[in-house]
């Protein structure tokens, strides 16, 4: 079942674009990983899905709906952000509390098990203001999965990580999938996610160079690694 | 956006900055009517510090905030939540604690050492600056992306306000005294809202003068109802326009 | 002889004149009820006491009392129907010429003129209520008027809604003491021509243009308050033409301009206070020995005018709020002078609209600069002694 469709999206920054043509449909009990070169146009995909960047040019539509004024469709969508800044007054249980009565979920619909694997539930009273790295990705991954999300956007989630939180992390987006939600993982470190994922999007300088399942790619290829794959796969596609 | 008020409005309260400025207004306060033994001289003090400071402050911090809430702000506008809470939440927390602030500091001691009809009217008038300035500064960290150059565009932009555009306006009045310049002197500097919050003030410190031979004009234009409304119909508009343009912006903004 | 006490009452068998003119000196007429049978005289030495709630009505045909003997007391009297008129100056009470009248606790109730006093010496003049008519004002007379008089006592009065409250001309050794003279169309007290008096512990508020003495010498005005006085041309206090007196201790409070002197000569300004004018002191270049001390000047807008550059006067001691000197020697006094007039003073008189730029940062700044490096105010107009602190804290 399709659930996000990106229609021909691009979106411009001064004269530069830093995403071009977009077209590609994203489905129910996916997990989609998204690669390309550093400032390639992964996080302005992913943000243009969020509604935090608005798209110059195209459409993307949630469940058959045009996403724009109305900020309600986002009630299904889980985003781990790359890098993190709360509240400093804060501790890490009142910004959990916060923002599920922002969300305006009630006790029984929020998820809490990721709290206590990633080792949250210890440090519910710490300051937002005096976590280390690590830990602000867990409260981040937390966050994301807290709302039981059946769309999970995630920027770079194990950058930052130790591998165990980063397995869990995995672990639980795997869960989603399996539940019929569609993950979006952006990742650099393709290694950590390829297990993963069901289908590759590469990214290269603001288009969509292609959009394949994994198997594919490697029948295509040869190759049993995606580090490897894409390289042969690149020099063979025709870009449009 | 109730509760984008709720929760800015608990950072705020304990943000340092905010309770430094609310302290320091009330040491500035307190010790201009303990210093000074006339507690008129003591509040003469307080309207220069209401006229030329505070809407460098209200301004400087609403846009420093501004910034620094910036990764938070992107944090909410991922919730299933429109821009327009966002930041109508986030405004009307910052003015709340800004006149908070400025009530604790400033209205209290003139509340203790000088409850005057002229107190009152420097009370409100000066909590319209802070709202202006406060507008003016949203306007500006969200249009400008670096945190510097914004700083930089409020300290000119109060400067303009402060003291260029009178500079300019009595560069006018003597490069134009031999025309009829006079009608034009007041409404030209009620266009700014530092001197429209200022005359009003002196409308009532001043009052003895004004009804000496400039009097006339005075009355005319802000002793009647009708100008009075339009007065605080100007600094209205100082409110409401940029905050208007500061949610256009945001609605569109790519955070 | 023994004085009699004659009781009247008004309406009976008996007019009041007829019992005025059958009265011996020294009696007393006690008057019960409304009186209306036109002016009154009163021609020989006696008393006219009125019962509560006794009134005299002239009944518009003049004045109404009219006393023209020596030692004569109205007293208790409400006092109306004076005509008003172009030619005459009808009065509640007039006294024509004489000595010792005794004019005491009357209600002088919309008169043309209310106490009129011509060519009298040693009256007393207590406790009475003036008050005009504020609707038809301008065609009203003045409230206590002495004309050609000496040694009299205006004491404890209160005039209101009159031309000037209180008028002197060619009135001598005078004291006018604990009067309030409010609402006045011109002065609230006036004086000409009218030397060695002396007045003290009056309020003159909310009239036309406050206190005037005009060409009068050694004169005394001690712990008056001239409060309110505002109007293009108005002020609290006019010194015109004024040699050797005192103004001391006396409350300038919210007026256009608290105290204009012009062409005064020695003459000592002590321990005012100026409070909340328009400009606390006007001082003319033309005013010559004039001492200016311990004064106070806070919250006014300006502190002082003058129309040239000639300051013959010693002002020195006072106290400036807008003073910011230091005092190193710790003698109570600033060592640098303060220099009342300031730039923005200067640009006011010029371009009165200027007045827009009051309290404003660039005032200040302008202000500051003209007082550190002074080029457009005259270099002798300074306070050479500054108080550090308020006279009396």
């Amino acid at each position: 079942m399709d659930r996000i469709a990106f229609t021909g999206v691009g979106k411009r920054y001064g004269p530069t674009w830093a995403l071009r043509h977009v077209d590609a449909v994203f489905r129910a009990g996916e997990v989609v990983m998204v690669i390309g070169p550093n400032g390639s146009g992964k996080t302005t995909l992913i943000k243009c899905l969020l509604g935090l960047v608005h798209p110059t040019e195209g459409a993307i539509t949630l469940d058959g709906k045009i996403i724009g004024g109305d900020p309600s469709y986002r009630t299904v969508i889980g985003y781990m952000p790359q890098i993190s800044q709360f509240p400093a007054a804060l501790t890490i249980g009142q910004l959990f509390h916060m923002m599920q009565d922002i969300r305006g979920l009630g006790p029984a619909e929020v998820d809490d098990t990721l709290i206590k694997e990633l080792g949250l539930d210890t440090q519910l009273n710490k300051r937002l203001s005096a976590l280390s790295g690590g830990t602000e990705q867990k409260v981040s991954a937390v966050l994301a999965f807290r709302s039981r999300p059946s769309i999970l956007v995630m920027d770079e989630p194990t950058a930052g990580l130790d591998p165990l939180a980063a397995r869990t992390v995995l672990r639980h987006a795997d869960r989603v999938r399996n539940e019929g939600g569609t993950v979006l993982v952006t990742s650099h470190l393709m290694e950590e996610v390829e297990a993963l994922a069901d289908r590759v999007a590469y990214i290269q300088d603001g288009s969509l160079r292609f959009l394949l399942p994994m198997k594919e790619i490697f029948q295509a290829t040869g190759e049993d690694r995606l580090s490897r794959a894409i390289p042969v796969l690149l020099s063979k596609t025709v870009p449009v | 956006m109730i509760k984008v008020f709720k929760y800015t409005l608990i950072d705020l309260a304990r943000n340092r900055a905010m309770l430094g400025y609310a302290l320091l207004l009330l040491l500035v306060s307190e010790g201009l009517f303990q210093l000074e033994g006339d507690p008129m001289k003591a509040f003469l003090g307080l309207v220069q510090v209401v006229i030329a400071l505070v809407p460098l402050i209200a301004m400087l911090f609403t846009i420093v905030y501004g910034y620094d809430v910036l990764e938070f702000t992107q944090l909410l506008a991922v919730q299933p939540i429109g821009r327009s809470a966002i930041l109508g939440g986030q405004v009307l927390a910052l003015s709340v604690s800004l006149l908070l602030a400025q009530g604790f500091g400033l209205g209290l001691p003139l509340l203790v050492h000088f409850p005057t009809r002229v107190a009152l009217v420097l009370t409100v008038t000066g909590s319209a600056l802070v709202l202006v300035f406060s507008a003016l500064g949203t306007l500006i960290a969200l249009s400008q992306r670096e945190k510097a150059r914004g700083v930089g565009i409020g300290l000119g932009v109060w400067f303009v306000f402060v003291l260029v555009y009178d500079a300019l306006l009595m560069w006018l009045m003597f490069a134009l005294s031999d025309r009829p310049i006079e009608p034009w002197v007041v409404p030209l500097a009620a266009l700014d809202p530092i001197d429209l919050a200022r005359i009003m003030v002196m409308l009532e410190v001043d009052l003895a003068a004004m009804m000496g031979y400039s009097g006339a004009l005075y009355k005319e234009f802000f002793g009647s109802t009708g100008g009075m409304a339009v007065a605080l119909g100007t600094l209205m508009l100082w409110i409401v326009v940029p905050i208007a343009f500061a949610f256009r912006t945001f609605r569109g903004k790519d955070l | 002889m023994m004085a009699r006490v004659v009781p009247h009452a008004a309406n009976g068998a008996v007019p009041l004149t007829q019992r005025l003119k059958e009265a011996l000196p020294g009696d007393t007429i006690l008057v019960s009820g409304e009186v209306r049978e036109g002016t009154l005289t009163i021609d020989r030495p006696m008393a006219l006491i009125g019962a509560a709630g006794a009134v005299i009505d002239g009944d518009d045909a003049g004045d109404v009392v009219v006393i023209t003997a020596d030692d004569v007391t109205v007293q208790g009297f409400t006092v109306r129907g004076s005509r008003i008129s172009d030619m005459h100056d009808n009065a509640g009470i007039k006294v024509l010429d004489r000595a010792r009248a005794h004019i005491v606790d009357n209600f002088l109730d919309g008169c043309f003129f209310g106490i009129y006093l011509s060519g009298s010496r040693d009256a007393v003049v207590q406790g009475n209520r003036v008050v005009g008519h504020p609707q038809r004002e301008n065609r009203m007379g003045n409230g206590i008027h002495l004309w050609h008089c000496h040694n009299v006592r205006i004491l404890d009065n209160l005039v209101r809604d009159h031309r000037d409250g209180i008028y002197f001309e060619f009135v001598t050794d005078t004291r006018i003491e604990r009067n309030k003279s409010l609402n006045n169309l011109r002065y609230g007290l006036h004086f000409m021509f009218s030397n060695r008096n002396a007045y003290s512990y009056n309020r003159f508020q909310d009239n036309g243009a406050g206190v005037a003495v005009m060409y009068s010498h050694h004169m005394e005005m001690r712990h008056n308050r001239f409060l309110s006085n505002r109007g293009a041309s108005s002020y609290g206090l006019l010194l015109k033409e004024i040699n050797d007196g005192v103004l001391e201790d006396n409350e300038f409070a919210d007026n256009t301009t608290g105290l204009l002197v012009d062409g005064c000569n020695r003459f000592r300004i002590v321990d005012n206070s100026f409070r909340a004018n328009g400009w606390a002191l006007r001082l003319f270049a033309n005013a010559t020995a004039c001492v200016i001390t311990r004064n106070l000047f806070v919250g006014n807008t300006f502190d002082l005018s003058t129309n040239g550059d000639l300051m013959l006067n010693d002002i020195n001691g006072n106290y400036w709020d807008r003073y910011v000197g230091y005092d190193l020697d710790r003698d109570g006094y600033g060592d640098v002078p303060y220099r009342p007039l300031g730039f923005f003073g200067l640009l006011v008189e010029r371009m009165p609209y200027a007045m827009v730029f009051s309290r404003s940062l660039l005032v200040a700044l302008l202000d500051q600069a003209e007082r550190l490096i002074p080029t457009l105010t005259p270099l002798a107009m300074k306070d050479d002694h500054p108080l550090m602190r308020m006279p009396n804290g």
